[in-house]
């Protein structure tokens, strides 16, 4: 009942119209719902990382999937050398990652803070450039995976078959929300983080050390795309180009949700990721699904700058 | 003491006018690369200079060169003339697409023209019919059929006009507009500049002039695809050029390309796959350590030095 105490009028008849939408295409072609399910976890789940970044230290990183598709490579090197299976490498990746976030942190982002905002676009773009760049020297552009049997795990439900594997992304992305909120909102360093978040100026005030809830954070989001990376390549291969679309698309879902909205992410990422399923369905016009999150992402930044301009 | 002034132009214009006369087929191509390059980066400092980051360069680098092989392929009209149409056909559209992504900033706008490159890819991919999809189009014959001197020649006059017309740029009322509007846009909406006119304008003239270096280069190397007309470094090496070199001037994007573009034929020669890596690199050493470039910095410490002799 408090949910709907605040979503107030309009939002249930979205809520409303969502879900009956939903439940005419479940009907209609049930694999889209099931594809987008799985496939909006694993946008949501890369997208929260960055959304926290952008939330609270005000940087948009650019090298957010690189990080991710790097994290990915140190999963498949750890398996071929190690035989680690890619889900346990999600442990040393979270680890491993933190240290280059601290280490990416204390080299640059620390020094682009103050600077314009152009600034720390462009070197977050280089970033990426040279993380992509630096796994086509190191690896070449050739996809790598390696081989694992329980990804291809199916099930039966009336007349449908599908692959249940992919769920795993969904969950990820809903604990990962949760673990996230819990974070920033029970534990003291969260709740500096919070405070540092709506204004940096008014948190130093209060004492809490504003570089230090940077760095943490920082270091937390490039750790979790990390390990993101490990359990992505679980199921796809991975090439230094792999990122960038998720970069993109991560982008796209923040800007749909409005930047510190960590749960609307999620939601957006669901979204995307059944109207790419139900683009894919279509027999032949499957290509044009990229152009989807686009679309989206133009719709969505238009709306709500007229929104602004009218209110 | 003004013709003391134009000496070094008049110099520099020269060596490039003779070039082809004292050097051999190598060094041309070397050099005709270069100066699409160069032309590229000046386009991208020129909407810089009214502090919108655009990431689109590769984009309509790569739908200059699909219309001006298609307009050539099919209906046979002089190369000439199919160049200048793919400028055109660029222009049209970034001011199109400009009259919706210009109402962005920042960080928005810099990503939606980043999903541009993306999207124009896809959607050539996937228009086989007209296209050649995945694969893409050879062209019969390369222009002036691959004789060096003349396209040396060819690619030098885009390259000047280029620098013309960043010199108007930056000598007529336009560079306060833009200028004004890179300082404070509510200012200079206040001192009576169209800011949304006048951004429009500059981003279909500088993207124009990307689609004309991309028809450029499409009948050069006599081929396009979605990969190669696309890439990302169509991007990442203007960037870095106009970086190194120096922002908001004409200057410094040409000292940038001359000198990486030198940088790039020996890395090429030393490290085939990764020398891309050392561009990523670049970007971020000279966004963190050196803003203004190094002919920006240069300029800085020749007035300081001038002004500490007068005194």
């Amino acid at each position: 009942m408090a949910l709907v105490r605040r979503l107030g009028r309009t939002g249930i008849f979205v809520v409303l119209a969502a879900v009956v939408l939903l439940a005419l295409l479940a009907v209609w072609k049930p694999y889209v719902v099931i594809e987008g399910i799985q496939r909006g976890g694993l946008y949501a789940l890369i997208a929260l990382p960055m959304a926290l970044i952008l939330g609270i230290v005000g940087i948009i990183n650019l090298a957010h999937g690189e990080f991710m598709m790097l994290g990915a490579y140190f999963a498949y090197w750890l398996s071929v050398y190690t035989g680690m299976d890619p889900l346990v490498a999600m442990l040393p990746a979270l680890a491993v990652f933190a240290l280059l976030g601290v280490a990416t942190y204390l080299l640059t982002i620390r020094r682009a803070l103050k600077a314009p905002e152009l600034n720390q676009l462009l070197l977050t773009f280089g970033l990426a450039m040279m993380a992509s760049q630096f796994a086509n020297l190191m690896w070449t552009s050739r996809p790598l995976k390696p081989h694992l049997s329980y990804v291809y795990s199916s099930m039966r439900l009336g007349s449908l078959t599908f692959g249940t594997y992919a769920f795993v992304y969904t969950a990820g992305a809903i604990a990962l929300l949760v673990g996230l909120l819990l974070f920033l909102k029970r534990t003291r360093v969260g709740k500096a983080a919070l405070a540092v978040g709506q204004n940096p100026r008014g948190a130093r005030l209060v004492g809490i050390d504003v570089n230090r809830t940077y760095l943490v954070i920082f270091s937390l989001s490039i750790a979790l795309v990390g390990a993101i990376g490990a359990l992505f390549l679980t199921r796809h291969s991975v090439f230094p180009s792999v990122g960038s679309p998720f970069t993109m698309k991560s982008f796209c879902l923040i800007a749909m949700a409005g930047i510190g909205n960590l749960s609307g992410v999620v939601w957006g990422g669901f979204g995307l990721g059944i109207a790419e399923a139900f683009v894919l369905s279509f027999r032949g016009y499957g290509g044009w699904a990229d152009v989807v999150f686009f679309a989206v992402l133009v719709a969505v930044i238009m709306g709500r700058s007229y929104r602004r301009r009218t209110a | 003491m003004r013709w003391r002034r134009a000496v070094p132009y008049a110099v520099g214009a020269a060596l490039a006018a003779t070039f082809p006369l004292f050097s051999g087929m190598y060094t041309q191509q070397v050099a005709v690369t270069v100066l699409i390059y160069m032309t590229l980066a000046l386009s991208w400092d020129m909407l810089l200079r009214s502090g919108q980051l655009g990431f689109g360069t590769a984009g309509f680098f790569g739908v200059g060169s699909y219309a001006a092989v298609l307009l050539f392929l099919h209906t046979g009209v002089p190369a000439l003339v199919s160049i200048l149409f793919a400028g055109a056909v660029a222009g049209v559209i970034a001011a199109l697409v400009g009259l919706a992504v210009l109402r962005l900033r920042g960080m928005y706008f810099a990503i939606t023209t980043l999903a541009l490159a993306g999207i124009f890819a896809v959607v050539v991919r996937n228009i086989p019919s007209l296209t050649g999809g995945p694969e893409g189009m050879m062209l019969p014959s390369c222009i002036f059929s691959g004789d060096t001197t003349k396209v040396y020649w060819l690619v030098l006059g885009m390259a000047v006009l280029t620098i013309l017309v960043s010199e108007v740029f930056e000598r007529t009322r336009l560079h306060f507009a833009l200028t004004s509007i890179r300082n404070d846009e509510r200012v200079a909406k206040s001192s009576g500049i169209g800011v949304y006119g006048v951004l429009v304008l500059v981003f279909a003239i500088t993207s124009a002039i990307q689609g004309v270096a991309g028809g450029m280069y499409a009948h050069v190397f006599g081929f396009i695809s979605p990969e190669g007309s696309f890439h990302a470094n169509f991007l990442l090496l203007p960037l870095a050029m106009a970086l190194l070199g120096g922002i908001h001037s004409t200057w410094g994007p040409i000292v940038g390309a001359l000198a990486l573009g030198v940088l790039a034929e020996y890395l090429k020669l030393e490290i085939p796959y990764g020398h891309l890596l050392v561009y990523g690199g670049i970007i971020v050493v000279v966004t963190l350590f050196l803003p203004q470039g190094v002919y920006g910095a240069a300029r800085v410490r020749l007035r300081g030095s001038r002004l500490g002799g007068s005194r």
